[in-house]
């Protein structure tokens, strides 16, 4: 009898701690599947700008083309008037589109040392959307830009 | 350092003093993968491969940093200003999702 019950209480207690091991694992899969890329467009704003509301404003300056005939390379130009001083100055630029799989394209991180808020690249786009320039200053306000692009061969995939 | 990757740094204009504002160009081959492409021949999807991660130094001080995903056309391109404050090199460092890691270098000569 002593040896049956043990024998049970064993099972009972593997049983115990196998079940949330395995929802564990389970979560963690799910989290991963997820993953900080598959954010869509306003969580990917909310988790740059941590709630703060960011504005339409002129200052920045986003150059795109209006009708890109290959949405693998869209060319991307930002400029931001704003001075670069050691105090006051532009701390990040952000490359988002609205509608991409992955909406995040590039971050890119200042310093007074570049002397001018400006940055250039080529992103791919999926479809006709929005490409959106988030600008973050160092006294923590946010300003952005957006235009939409018409897009005639999709870039991604 | 896995495999040497081609790349290129491109200062601009190509004369400058002390003081100038410059634009810095980086280039480099890189197929930046998506993860969601078909290998054309075999029909497999071919693996996500792109840089995420870019620094730009001046003398081992970084200036500019960046964090990139696969939204970023192959063979990627990216362009800041820099306002040159003497002799010196110019390094960019960048790493891929894979754990490559590359760097490349430029002198900086101002004249003047």
């Amino acid at each position: 009898m002593k040896r049956r019950n043990f024998i049970k209480s064993m099972m009972a207690v593997s049983a115990v701690a196998a079940t949330p091991m395995t929802l564990m694992a389970k979560e963690e899969a799910k989290a991963k599947k997820k993953g900080p890329n598959d954010l869509d467009y306003t969580a990917a704003v909310a988790a740059i700008t941590s709630g703060k509301e960011a504005k339409d404003s002129d200052k920045v300056k986003l150059t795109v083309p209006e009708i890109a005939e290959n949405g693998a390379v869209v060319p991307v130009k930002v400029e931001v008037d704003h001075p670069m001083e050691e105090a006051n100055y532009v701390k990040a630029i952000h490359v988002l589109s609205t509608k991409n799989g992955n909406v995040r394209c590039v971050d890119v991180m200042l310093t007074p040392a570049n002397a001018k808020g400006y940055f250039a690249t080529r992103i791919k786009l999926s479809s006709t959307q929005e490409v959106v320039a988030l600008v973050a200053l160092s006294d923590g306000t946010f300003m952005k830009a957006g235009k939409s692009v018409k897009v005639t061969i999709g870039g991604c995939g | 350092m896995a495999e040497a990757r081609k790349s290129m740094i491109k200062i601009k204009p190509k004369k400058y003093k002390v003081g100038d504002t410059v634009k810095v160009d980086f280039i480099v081959i890189h197929p930046m993968d998506t993860g969601l492409q078909k290998d054309k021949k075999t029909g497999e999807i071919k693996p996500a491969h792109y840089i995420d991660n870019i620094t730009f130094s001046f003398d081992g001080t970084p200036f500019t940093t960046m964090k990139v995903w696969e939204t970023v056309s192959t063979n990627p391109y990216f362009s800041v200003n820099y306002k040159v404050t003497g002799k010196g090199k110019i390094t960019v460092d960048y790493t891929d999702n894979t754990g490559e890691k590359n760097s490349k270098s430029k002198k900086l000569k101002p004249k003047g």
